[in-house]
């Protein structure tokens, strides 16, 4: 039957002169009543009558979206239905997300005249991707940076970064972690991954001062070391969504500064539960909550030379209202036994004790942390106010405290691209000198 | 008959069925599409047909406005000799999520359109509209009328919609080719009739 259609260059010759006359006619006539038929055209969906109720993205955890894209999907809320505006926000969606295909589908709200929408997305067969995961620049501690590559092919997931990281250790380190994901193991509730990571490690004086002078001897494990390997093999689960755990091992290897002195392991099984969540409201309030447990324990029953268990809790809680918003984030750890240096907790970097120089507070870091942080956000202008206190068991935590002032593109670690440029101030007697914070993703 | 000549034998013949069944996926039978007149315009009815059905329902049903092209061509003495002016329309079909019921809207004029319809009176609706003028065509041959429906595809709803009306360059560019597997199509035929003999 295919075979009996006129070619298209036929069909063009018959179809160009009609549909032509048609369109002058068509915009002859559409010039007499243009604002009636721009209105019409919003109707051409028959649910344009109902007053969304709410947007979403389904499997949303999966996504970081940016604050543009998230204030536009809460304009379209509390309005009617408007069809050609919820295609472009699918639209953007795709673009940002570098996604196969984002589609939409409307289901019935509580009440009988609101609707929901629901943006669906299709990541497709395969894609790759280059990325910044994190930038940002201290002028105390310099620079940190990552860059990012992520291929995917089906359900597997292939990553590749390049780092240097002088801001959430005791040390620098500079390296690759490469990474391994199936997303779908038999089910879409399980996943697995493989991660190998390789640093090399630069230490400030102050730390192989610390480390020299035998403080904290009694709960550092290792001393400074030149280099670590980490072979970290996981299977994630989701127990109910948006709450995941992750259990796995991580086998840790630490080069010492000393080509003489044998390597040691710090092998761990590790746990961490998660929970994400994101609502947006009617009345065009967004918020997000994320919060994790991880546990690691380093055992010799696994291999390990040292023999630890380290916990660590976070919690941050978002929400925005048009202009103004407030995040809260909390965490808090503790450490029982021989911990090496990378596992100790810091504060005075990039998001914690803004301000303070992390080698101040103290150089090793310590077996004890808890902070807490408020930021207030109008427009891109944001004002936050962190304490905490970081120390070793047995002796007596000080409490510090910072302030600063910044403008960012976004709020928090859940929107893809937030830029903040920041001057932190610590609170103490005396004189304060200000640090200057810049940076992406962080 | 040896076992290579059945194997080969009964190949064919699956073949051949298989392409009777494509066959009948994009088309129907002469049967299947009635010629009616109204007024000095033909118009057609074709009681078997449901495009609204497969992924373009599914995509209705989740509250998607789904754009629908059609074409009405008359052939005179062979059925690929298309004469007079063809019926080119662009038909956007939107299903209410709570009352359940389809909308249909003829993009070439906002006004007309259509509200509250089962599935099969928004299919009868669509085809009472895709008239093609009498005047013209040749009383003393015999006819053929021809049918071609197909999906918008997802891009092209979006910028036609954008346009507030309908896209021409859009539509004869979705027109002018091969409908792409990805798209519904359904191309069908009446049987031969004459000018005269077409009831009202």
């Amino acid at each position: 039957m295919e075979s009996q259609l006129h070619s298209p260059v036929a069909m063009k010759l018959v179809l160009i002169p009609l549909l032509a006359a048609t369109a002058l006619f068509g915009q002859t006539a559409q010039r007499a009543d243009d604002t009636a038929d721009q209105d019409q055209a919003t109707d051409l969906n028959v649910n344009s009558r109902y007053t969304v109720e709410s947007v979403d993205l389904s499997n949303q955890h999966h996504y970081r979206l940016s604050t543009s894209i998230l204030d536009e999907m809460h304009r379209l809320i509390g309005s009617r239905l408007n069809d050609e505006a919820v295609k472009r926000l699918a639209g953007r969606i795709r673009g940002e997300l570098r996604a196969h295909d984002v589609t939409f589908k409307l289901l019935r709200g509580g009440n009988p005249d609101s609707i929901k929408v629901l943006f669906e997305v299709e990541k497709g067969q395969s894609d790759f991707d280059l990325s910044i995961p994190k930038f940002a620049y201290n002028s105390r501690e310099g620079g940190t940076g990552a860059g990012q590559a992520i291929g995917r092919i089906g359900a597997n997931v292939f990553s590749f970064a390049g780092l240097s990281d002088g801001d959430s250790l005791a040390e620098r380190f500079t390296g690759i972690q490469a990474k391994y994901e199936r997303l779908s193991l038999g089910s879409d509730r399980v996943s697995m991954g493989f991660e190998f990571d390789a640093y090399h490690e630069q230490y400030n004086g102050a730390t192989l001062s610390a480390i020299a002078s035998g403080v904290d001897a009694s709960s550092l494990g290792a001393g400074a070391y030149r280099s670590r390997m980490n072979f970290e093999p996981s299977a994630t689960f989701v127990l109910a969504t948006p709450l995941t755990l992750t259990i796995g091992f991580s086998f840790e290897q630490l080069q010492p500064q000393v080509s003489a002195v044998p390597s040691e392991s710090a092998n761990a099984v590790i746990n961490t539960l998660r929970y994400h969540q994101r609502w947006i409201d009617s009345d065009d309030t967004n918020q997000e909550l994320d919060a994790g447990y991880n546990l690691r324990a380093a055992t010799r029953s696994i291999g390990s030379d040292l023999a630890y268990t380290r916990h660590a809790v976070n919690v941050r809680y978002a929400v925005m209202h048009d202009h103004q918003s407030i995040e809260i984030a909390l965490v808090g750890g503790l450490i029982y036994g021989r911990a090496p240096l990378f596992e100790r907790f810091v504060l005075g970097d990039d998001t914690t004790l803004r301000g303070w120089d992390k080698y101040d507070i103290d150089p090793l870091g310590g077996n004890r942390m808890i902070h807490g942080s408020v930021t207030y956000g109008y427009r891109v202008v944001r004002v936050f106010y962190d304490t905490g206190a970081v120390w070793d068991q047995g002796t007596a935590p000080e409490v510090r405290h910072s302030a600063g002032v910044g403008i960012s593109s976004g709020m928090g670690l859940f929107q893809k691209g937030a830029v903040l440029v920041a001057v932190a101030f610590p609170i103490r007697q005396g004189r304060a000198e200000p640090v200057f914070i810049a940076g992406m993703n962080f | 008959m040896t076992g290579t000549t059945k194997r080969s034998l009964a190949a064919q013949v699956f073949l051949q069925a298989l392409l009777c069944l494509e066959l009948l996926g994009l088309s129907a039978s002469s049967e299947d599409l009635f010629v009616r007149r109204f007024a000095d315009q033909i118009r057609v009815l074709a009681p078997r047909l449901h495009f609204l059905s497969g992924k373009s329902l599914e995509r209705l049903r989740d509250g998607v406005t789904v754009p629908f092209d059609f074409q009405l061509r008359i052939a005179a003495g062979l059925k690929n000799n298309f004469v007079g002016q063809p019926a080119v329309e662009r038909f956007s079909i939107s299903y209410d999520v709570w009352e359940e019921k389809f909308r249909v809207v003829r993009l070439r004029d906002f006004r007309k359109s259509a509200a509250g319809l089962s599935a099969i009176a928004a299919e009868s609706w669509c085809l009472e509209n895709l008239l093609v003028p009498s005047a013209g065509l040749p009383a003393d041959k015999e006819l053929w009328a021809r049918l071609d429906i197909r999906t918008a595809e997802p891009k092209e709803q979006v910028s036609s919609n954008a346009d507030s009306g309908i896209s021409i360059p859009a539509l004869i560019q979705l027109l002018s080719r091969p409908p792409r597997p990805q798209q519904d199509h359904w191309t069908l035929e009446s049987a031969s009739f004459h000018l005269a003999d077409v009831k009202q």
